[in-house]
Order: structure tokens, then sequence, then C-alpha cells
């Protein structure tokens, strides 16, 4: 608090001259009474003889010395000041990674983050605009630049952090970006737990979290064999002591496992142990760290993951052999062409043969162009070179094609959809839309080695996963979507309970972003699916070990406010509510002081 | 006494109130040794008609006196012995003080009137009634009383006194005490505000042997005073004044040093022998000789 006149503090001096004044004037009423012997004798009970007893219980002498305090303190110009952002604009970015959900900043680093951000809106001068990014793990601007301080507030008030590491720099950049060609600076609230932060111009950190003590699951993951399946759990230990970690996992709240693990500082531990059946795994560590968040973990252990498949086909060892080791409901192998058929099957796997204008379904077409889709065959590429792949894709995931040599491919030419697997020409090419949900491998499986490789029962798998709508192991952050077939509404219910209602676009659901670690339950009026979803970027997200921002970024201990660099300091006058005290307090003690006729209180 | 006072007294003289209180004697839990012969019992045995007790023959007694029926049961001698019947000194004070003219009525009023009855009840009953009014110095007097005929001269007596003066109920009892040689029934009407304490006075009193009866008048006004704000309170009597802020605390303090000074007259009398009343000034006359008195044992 400042004050512009403090000389004006002397007027209270005229305090004391007030009661003074109120203790001299005589005031008091002779009353005979017939004896004051009474009296005399309940002064040792109570006190009612000393002149401040009239001090004490006149309401109306303490309205007087309100309004007159008032009205002198409102004189020397008092004034709160608070620091603010200096610039025109400021680019307010959150991260919202797994680790700031850590519970050593009360209540925690995510929630201090954002009342520290809604306290630098509210303190935004007039003509200053304001932008929201969430640094998640794809960096989302929530609110772009705007003079709306409530529409930023909301947007502060509706950011949730992710069960995932988030993407700190890539936010920062695009935080520069919406700020660029002004003056405004950009705040960053992380605690930079997962690798430095960029040294940018502008841009002042403020770095929360005190403690890096935590333990959590990374890996909950079943592996499914015949005729047994396989759990596997792993435990990491991100913290500086060794510490023994009971773990106890069910199966829909059956013990299957229990066991104590040893982990020491900065270790990790994974246990294998065999499932058998279907049903909801849940793993949980017990332990007292800062993020109980990643303290539990939850898998799917469903009794058939992969649809019925009819391969079509003039025989293909290779391709047979995958499809009677994958645990795949039903698989019917013909050679014979007939779409009526089609439909009692969830994938239809076209190996060579042209089936002519494909009805809606799901379709895995190998070495061939159906005619009813955008993309196109013209000619061939001899041995082709695979240049790249997206490893993200649930198509390709743990699938490595680094070895893989191709002797002849389709030149295609989409003209939509994904391209997943390129060289000189798209060789993988996936695309839903019309009803036709489709992967299309551009060479046949006899003219590569591919069938040789460990990639090719995992990229069947996950090609007749994506396909057959199976949603698979999916992580925070996935982009999922479903294939709708015939349905028109579907309801997700989240882990938290959160119901979301969809509706199919271009021939599947596109579900929101996954943004909490858990089991989900999607719904239609053909039945429910079932699917967990696991932290994103497990090996990174549970580390919650605050880092160092960059030389000369750093907000200062305690308050971003107070000195830190970019801020300026404002000053908040108070004198009008000081004004106004006194003016109430005024015309309470003249209400009071008309209604008593005696004047006493 | 005032005008209210008077008409009151009129009332006093009611036909049908008159009836009830001669109907009415006091009451003297001691024998008394009177001057007179009289309508009560006397600790003197002799002429009697109230039969008190037996003893043996000696010679000199008057046979008359001899229970014969003893004598053909027992075959012995005895002759019966029957109580004196003595008139009854009554001793009334009354505390005329400044302080008495407080409440509504006042407390004089009440402490005239109660006089008035018990003196009319006493003259009825042939004791020996006399009247002094007090403050810190000796006030008016009436010689003793005794008959009905004088009940005139009482009333006439106890409507000339007024309010006035301090109290010294100390310095009263003990003039007053000092000139009188015969003990009997002393009532004390008084509000005992008195700065020097009541306590020494009606001890005195009991060391003289007197069966002490006090009625202790006090004004509504006294129990719970209608006060507050900055006051300055004057006592009628000494003038001393006291300032002082009254709010509920004051008055809370108050009831309790009230109470505990009630509670220490209420004590003494009581491990003193001393029979005791305490009523205020707005109790009817009436209410409190017929019902209060009654209870009290002062009369019957």
């Amino acid at each position: 608090m400042t004050l512009g006149v403090p000389a004006a503090l002397w007027g209270l001096l005229a305090l004391p001259l007030l009661v003074l004044l109120y203790l001299l004037r005589v005031r008091r009423r002779d009353h005979p009474v017939s004896s004051i012997l009474l009296w005399q004798r309940s002064a040792p009970v109570l006190a009612a003889f000393r002149p401040s007893r009239r001090i004490e219980r006149s309401l109306l002498l303490l309205l007087q010395l309100v309004a007159l305090a008032a009205v002198i303190v409102g004189l020397a110009q008092p004034g709160l000041v608070g620091g603010t952002v200096a610039g025109r604009d400021v680019v307010l970015v959150l991260d919202a990674s797994l680790s700031m959900r850590a519970r050593d900043v009360s209540p925690t680093r995510f929630e201090r983050a954002r009342q520290e951000a809604l306290t630098l809106v509210a303190r935004l001068q007039p003509g200053q605009r304001a932008a929201v990014v969430l640094a998640a793990p794809h960096p989302v601007v929530l609110t772009p630049l705007t003079g709306d301080r409530r529409a930023v507030a909301a947007a502060l008030r509706g950011a949730e952090p992710w069960d995932a590491a988030g993407d700190v720099a890539g936010a920062v950049t695009l935080a520069s970006v919406l700020g660029s060609g002004t003056d405004g600076r950009i705040v960053v609230w992380t605690d930079a737990a997962r690798g430095p932060l960029p040294p940018m111009a502008r841009v002042t950190y403020q770095v929360l979290g005190t403690s890096g003590d935590n333990v959590g699951i990374t890996q909950l993951r079943v592996l499914r064999e015949t005729p047994r399946s396989e759990a596997l759990v792993r435990v990491d230990n991100w913290g500086s002591s060794a510490t023994r970690t009971p773990l106890e996992v069910r199966l829909d709240n059956v013990l299957v496992y229990r066991g104590t693990l040893e982990l020491p500082a900065g270790g990790t531990r994974a246990v294998v142990f065999p499932v058998s059946g279907a049903g909801v795994l849940h793993a949980h560590v017990v332990t007292r760290d800062a993020l109980p968040e990643d303290d539990d973990a939850t898998a799917v252990l469903a009794s058939t993951p992969l649809p019925s498949v009819l391969l079509i086909g003039r025989g293909n060892s290779s391709l047979e052999r995958v499809l009677r080791v994958l645990p795949i409901a039903r698989a019917v192998e013909t050679q014979t062409i007939d779409p009526s058929t089609w439909t009692r099957f969830d994938v239809v796997i076209l190996d060579g043969v042209d089936p002519g204008p494909l009805p809606p379904g799901n379709y895995l077409s190998i070495g061939i162009v159906p005619p009813n889709l955008p993309v196109s065959a013209s000619g061939t590429v001899a041995q082709p070179d695979i240049a790249t792949w997206d490893r993200e894709d649930p198509v390709l995931r743990f699938v490595d094609l680094s070895d893989v040599h191709i002797d002849r491919a389709l030149s295609l030419a989409p003209e939509g959809g994904r391209i997943l697997v390129a060289g000189q020409s798209p060789l993988v090419w996936e695309y839903e839309g019309n009803g036709v949900r489709m992967l299309l491998f551009g060479f046949a499986l006899e003219d590569s080695d591919l069938p040789r490789h460990v990639a090719f029962p995992i990229l069947i798998r996950n090609s007749l996963a994506w396909l057959g709508g199976g949603i698979g192991d999916v992580t925070v952050g996935d982009d999922v979507q479903l294939p709708a077939g015939s349905e028109t509404a579907g309801t997700l219910v989240g882990p938290d309970g959160r119901r979301t209602d969809l509706h199919p676009t271009a021939g599947a659901f596109v579900l929101p972003p996954i943004t909490r670690a858990g089991l989900y339950r999607f719904s239609t009026a053909a039945g429910t699916r079932t699917f967990a979803a696991a932290i994103g970027s497990a090996a990174t997200a549970g580390i919650i070990r605050p880092g160092p921002a960059p030389e000369g970024a750093m907000a200062p201990q305690g308050s971003l406010l107070a000195r830190g660099p970019g801020t300026v300091l404002v000053r908040v006058p108070l004198w009008p509510w000081l004004l106004l005290a006194g003016v109430i307090a005024l015309v309470g003690e003249w209400a009071l002081a008309t209604r008593r006729h005696r004047g006493d209180v | 006494m005032d005008r209210a006072a008077s008409s009151h007294d009129a009332h006093l003289f009611d036909p049908e109130f008159l009836q009830r209180l001669e109907a009415l004697s006091l009451v003297s839990r001691r024998r008394v040794r009177g001057r007179q012969r009289g309508e009560r019992r006397s600790i003197a045995r002799g002429r009697g008609i109230e039969f008190d007790d037996y003893r043996a023959y000696q010679p000199g007694d008057d046979y008359r006196y001899i229970d014969w029926n003893i004598v053909s049961r027992l075959d012995r001698v005895f002759v019966k012995l029957f109580s004196e019947e003595e008139d009854l000194d009554v001793h009334l004070l009354l505390d005329t003080s400044a302080s008495m003219a407080a409440g509504t009525p006042s407390k004089l009023v009440l402490a005239k009137r109660v006089a008035a009855a018990i003196g009319y009840v006493g003259l009825s009953n042939f004791d020996r009634i006399g009247v002094t009014a007090f403050t810190s110095e000796q006030g008016p007097s009436l010689g003793w009383l005794r008959g009905r005929g004088r009940a005139f001269d009482l009333l006439r007596f106890l409507d000339g006194l007024a309010p006035g003066g301090r109290t010294d109920l100390g310095e009263t009892l003990r003039r007053h005490l000092g000139m009188t040689r015969h003990r009997g029934l002393l009532i004390l009407v008084s509000d005992l505000l008195d700065p020097r304490g009541a306590e020494p006075a009606l001890l005195h009193a009991c060391n003289h042997r007197f069966q002490t009866f006090l009625i202790h008048i006090l004004a509504d006004e006294e129990i719970a005073p209608p006060l507050g704000g900055d006051l300055r309170l004057v006592d009628v009597e000494t003038g001393a004044a006291l300032e002082i802020t009254i709010d509920a605390d004051a008055l809370r303090a108050y009831a309790e040093a009230r109470d505990a000074y009630l509670r220490d007259i209420e004590r003494f009398c009581f491990r003193h022998g001393i029979d005791y009343l305490r009523t205020t000034s707005s109790v009817p006359v009436d209410t409190l000789v017929l019902r209060y008195l009654r209870q009290s044992g002062l009369v019957r």
C-alpha cells in the first residue's frame, strides 16, 4: 500500500481529541435514589464506573471515529500497488502435463498456476489483451488474444491438465506466434520437469513444484498368447531414494497378483504374470508421493480382441498362417467374390483380387485398388524404398519397417485419406468415408519380404484391430475414431463419469480428446465397447522434479507479479472506498442519534 | 401523612377490615413478664385460668388448688399451677428517614399502615403499644397506649410522621433500648438502608433479650432500578453522588450486589433468632397483615 499524501495522516491525532471531547462533555443527569449503598457494593463486581465505560458502549462515538478516520485516511490518498504484465498483449501458457497435478504445491501445481493466471488477468489494464494456450501433448489455444477478461477467465477456469506429458516448448512457440508483432509478453506456468525450457525473448517462466519424489505405473499391457495370456506391469521410481512399493493387480476385483517391488532411486521394475479370462485389469501401487494419479493403471482383457475376417484371395500361406495365430473371432477363406455375404464379417481382406465397386464396410486391400475410392494406381514402381512411416498411427504401432524390402509396388495417387507408409510413392494408405473404412497395401505380399519380418503379424493385427473397430491400445492424447457402421448415435463415458453424446461423421465416431487415463465405455444401440487409456508418454510423464528456467526468464520466488521480469507496478486508489465508508458511518450515526432521544446507546 | 395515605387510612378503618383485625392477636414466642393482668400468658405462675403444671404440696399452699382426684388415686397431695395472664409490651419502631419516601406508594406509607394495623391488633388485645419514629436522631415518640380506645391517638400520631433525615439504626436502638426497662416485642419497620449496616443494631436488640420482628420494606425501584444511560446518582439521605454508566452489565452487577445484601440480612436474622419479613411498598397492607404477617407468626 502506498500513500499519496502521507502528511494527511497527522489528522489522525484528531481521533483522541474527539474521544477527549466526548469524555469531557457533561451529559450525566442527576437522579435521586433512596441510597447508593447497593450501587457502591456492585462496583467491585463490575467496573461500571470507569469513564471509559461510556466509550466502550457508545456506538455513536464509534461511528464518529470511523467516519473521521475514513476521511483522514482518504485524504492521505492511499492505494494498493500490484504488479501486472507490461506491454499491450500477454499470452498465458499453462503447462497441462500430468506432473502439474502434483500436490507438493497446494492444492496442486496446476490449480496454483490457474489462480495466479486469474490474478494476472484481473490486474490487466484497460486496453490490454490476453490469450490462453494450454501446453497439452498438442498445444491448444483456449482463447485467442482478446480484451474480454471474462472470456479469458472462463477459458482459464475450464482448463484441465492431461494425463500425459505436455509440449511446453511447442506451446511457447505457439504463444510467440499468437503474440508476434506486438510488444506483449508470454507468461508460462510450468514445472519444467521434462527438460530445459526454450529461452525466448519476452517470455517469463513461473516454475512450480518443490518435490521430485514419485513412484508410478508406466505400463500395464496384456500380451495375448495362445492358449494363455500374460500381463506386464512396469513401475518406475523417479525419486531420489530407494523404496519398497506394494503392487496389487485385480481382474474384475479378483486379486491376480500381489507383491512388493524393491525400487532403487531412479530405477524400474517390471512384473509379468499369467492371466486368463476377460475383464478389466486394474493395477495399483501403494505410495505416498505427490502424484497419486499414476498409482493406478487399467487395461481391458478382451475375450476376442480382433473381429471376424473374410479372406478373399488366391491363397497366401503367410497371411493364412497369421490369421490362424491371431485371436480372431472367426476367419473364413474363399476365392469367391460375393459382396452379399460380406456383411456377415467385420473385415474383408482382398488379397490381390478385384472386387469391383465396394459396398460400405471395412476392407484390407492388398496389392489391388478398388474402383470407387479416391485413389488410383498409375503403373508400378520397382524396388521402392520405405522412406518414412507414421509410428504413432495405431496401424503402425510397434511396427518396424526399416529392414523390409519391396520388389515392386503400385504407383498410388491418393486424393484423400492418409498416407501411412511412403517411399517413392505411397505404400500404405488408409481412408474413411461414405461408410467405407479402407486400409490399402500398395504391394503384393509375395513381392516383398515383409511376411518374413516380425513386423508382419503386428501390422496385420493392428490393421484388423483398426478396421474392426477394436480400439486396441489407447494412450492419453490419441485421436480415437470408431467405425460407425449403421449406428447413428453413441455415448462415451469417461473414467471421471463424464458423458459425451456423439454422432458419426463420415462413417466414424470421432471421440473427443482423451485427456484422462482410465476406463472408457462407448455405448451405441448395438452394444458397449470398453477400452482403457494409458498415461501418455508414460516413460516421462511421471517425472515431477521441477527444473530450472532459462537465465533471466525466471519469475521471483513467491509471486510472479511482485517484481518479475516484464512486469510493471500499477496503483489502485482506495480513497473512493474510504469516502464511501465515511459517508455510510456518518449516515448511520445520524440515523442512530435521531432515533435515540437520550443519545445513549 | 399525604392525601393518598390518609385516604388509605380510611380504608384501614373499614369496618370489615377492622373486624378482621380484631380477630387477630400478636404472638410472642417468648413468655414475657407484663405489668398488668392481660390476655397473654405470663412467665409468672399464679392465679390465671390456664393450667400449667403440678407440684407437690408444700405447707402454706392454698387448699383450693389441691387436685383431689390425684389424691384419691395416688394417695399423695399435689397442687395445680396456673399461668398468670398479663399484658405485652409492644415496641413499634418506625424508620422515617428520607429514603423511606421512595416507592409507589412510598415505603413510609406502607410502614405507617402496617404499624397502625399491628398497633390496632395489640390495642384490641389489651397489649401496651409504644411507637417511636426514628432517623439518625430521636424522632417523635408516642407514650404507652393500652385499650382499643387509644387507637385514634395511634393513628393521629402516625399521620403526623413525614420522611426526612438520615438512617442510623445503631444509635436509634441503643438509645431506645437503654431507656426501656420492660422487655417485650420489638417490631422494627425499616428499609435498612444504613451505610453503617443494620447488623450491629439488630444484635444490640437481641442482647437486650427482646423478641425482635423485623419488617424490611423495599421499593420496587430498589429491587429492579428502571435506570439506564449516563447518570449521577444522588443519595437523598447523605447527598453523596455517584457517577455511573448504567447498561445491562451494570444492572446485572447491581442485582448480584442486591441479592448478596438481602441474603446476608436473612442469614443474620436466622442465626440470631430474629423474625424477618421482607416486602415491597406496592404490596397492599391488608395482604401484608392478613397473609404475610400471619404466615410469619407475628399475628394469629
